[in-house]
C-alpha cells in the first residue's frame, strides 16, 4: 500500500511538472489529435482511422492515419500507424509511420485516480526526421462525468527538422450520458497553440468483443486573432 | 507540515483502500451468481468475480463505467463506485443473453 501511495504521489507530481513546463517549440506540427485514456483491455485488437482537418487563414491542412493495434499483456497494448498528409500542392501522400505503446499502471477505480503511460516513436516518410514522445495519462471519475488529462514531452531530431524539446497538454471532460452519445469539452495546448471545443464520443456494440467507437471534435484556436479551426474524427473498430 | 501531520494525512488518504467492502460473484455456465448485488451507496466497493467457465468472458457495464476480461479459472477484481442510490446493470459480452446482473446501491445500508 505504501508503494501505491508513493506511486500516486510521484505521478501527481510528475503531471503537475509537465503541466507547468512551457511550450518551447515553434509550430511545426498539429496539436489536435486525440485524448488518450489510461486503460488497456487484454485479448483485444483494433483497427483505427483518424482524420484531422485544420482550417486557417493560410489554408487547409489535412491529415489521416490508419492504425492497427493489439494487446501485448493484460496492461500493455501496442499500435502501429501509417500517417498520410496533404501537402502544399494538394497531393495527399504518405507522410510518416508511428509505433505507440500504452501502459495501464493501476487497476481502474482502485485509487483516487487512474494512471497510464504512453510511448510513441515516429519517423517521417523518406526523410531524416524523428519524434519520440512520452506521455502521462490521467483519468478521474466523478459519478457520470470523467476528466481525462494527457501531458506529453516530445523530442524531435533529424537532418530535416530542428532538434528540440516540446511539451503538449490535452484535456477532456466527458459526460457519460448514454453509450452512443457522450458529450465532452476538449482542450489542446502545445507548439504555441491553445485550442478548446466540443466533442462527442460514442460506442456501438456488435456481437462479442466487437464494437465501434467514434469521436468527433471541433477545436477553435484561442491564442491567435486569425482563424484557426480544427475538425477531428476518429473511428475505432475493436475485435 | 510536521512529520506526524504528514503521517496522519497519508493514513487518511489510504483509509478507503483498507476499508473497502467486498462482494463476490461466480460466473458459471455463462450465468452470474448472484445476479443481483446490493451495495451501500456512496462507497467504493470491491467486486471479486470468479470465472468457473472454461472460456474467457468480458464483464461490461456502461452504467458502472467498467470493462474487464474475466480469464477462465481466475478471480478478477473490479473496483466500482462510489455510486449514487440506484441500479447499475452489467453483462458478459460473450454471453449477453444469459450472463447478466445488476448492482443495487442503497442508501439505507449506511443506517446504524
Amino acid at each position: 500500500m505504501r508503494h501505491n501511495l508513493v506511486l500516486n504521489t510521484v505521478l501527481t507530481g510528475r503531471l503537475a511538472w509537465l503541466l507547468m513546463m512551457p511550450s518551447v517549440a515553434m509550430a511545426d506540427g498539429m496539436v489536435v489529435d486525440k485524448v488518450y485514456h489510461p486503460y488497456v483491455l487484454p485479448l483485444e485488437r483494433e483497427v483505427e482511422w483518424r482524420l484531422l482537418s485544420r482550417q486557417s487563414d493560410q489554408g487547409n491542412i489535412l491529415a489521416q492515419r490508419l492504425g492497427l493495434g493489439w494487446s501485448l499483456t493484460e496492461t500493455m497494448t501496442i499500435e502501429g500507424y501509417a500517417i498520410g498528409e496533404r501537402d502544399q500542392d494538394d497531393n495527399f501522400d504518405m507522410a510518416a509511420y508511428e509505433a505507440e505503446v500504452r501502459w495501464q499502471l493501476v487497476e481502474q477505480g482502485r485509487y483516487w485516480a487512474d494512471w497510464g503511460l504512453l510511448f510513441e516513436y515516429e519517423k517521417r516518410h523518406k526523410e531524416s526526421a524523428y519524434e519520440a514522445t512520452v506521455g502521462l495519462l490521467f483519468e478521474k471519475e466523478f459519478g457520470r462525468n470523467s476528466l481525462t488529462l494527457n501531458a506529453f514531452i516530445v523530442r524531435e531530431w533529424g537532418e530535416m527538422i530542428s532538434n528540440e524539446w516540446e511539451s503538449e497538454f490535452r484535456a477532456q471532460y466527458r459526460y457519460r450520458w448514454m453509450s452512443a452519445f457522450q458529450p465532452a469539452i476538449e482542450v489542446y495546448t502545445g507548439e504555441d497553440f491553445v485550442g478548446v471545443g466540443p466533442a462527442v464520443i460514442g460506442l456501438h456494440r456488435f456481437q462479442g468483443q466487437k464494437q465501434l467507437k467514434w469521436e468527433v471534435g471541433f477545436v477553435t484556436e484561442l491564442s491567435q486573432v486569425s482563424k484557426d479551426h480544427s475538425v477531428r474524427l476518429a473511428l475505432e473498430f475493436e475485435f | 507540515m510536521s512529520r506526524n501531520r504528514l503521517a496522519l494525512a497519508l493514513c487518511l488518504a489510504c483509509a478507503p483502500a483498507i476499508a473497502l467492502e467486498t462482494r463476490s460473484i461466480v460466473l458459471k455456465n455463462h450465468l452470474f451468481s448472484p445476479q443481483s448485488i446490493v451495495v451501500p451507496a456512496r462507497q467504493k466497493i470491491r467486486l471479486v468475480i470468479e470465472n468457473q467457465d472454461p472460456a474467457a468472458e468480458e464483464f461490461d457495464s456502461f452504467d458502472l463505467n467498467r470493462e474487464k476480461v474475466l480469464f477462465p479459472g481466475r478471480k478478477s477484481v473490479i473496483y466500482i463506485g462510489p455510486l449514487e442510490p440506484g441500479e447499475y446493470s452489467f453483462f458478459g459480452e460473450f454471453s449477453p443473453n444469459t450472463a447478466r446482473g445488476v448492482v443495487i446501491a442503497r442508501e439505507e445500508l449506511h443506517a446504524p
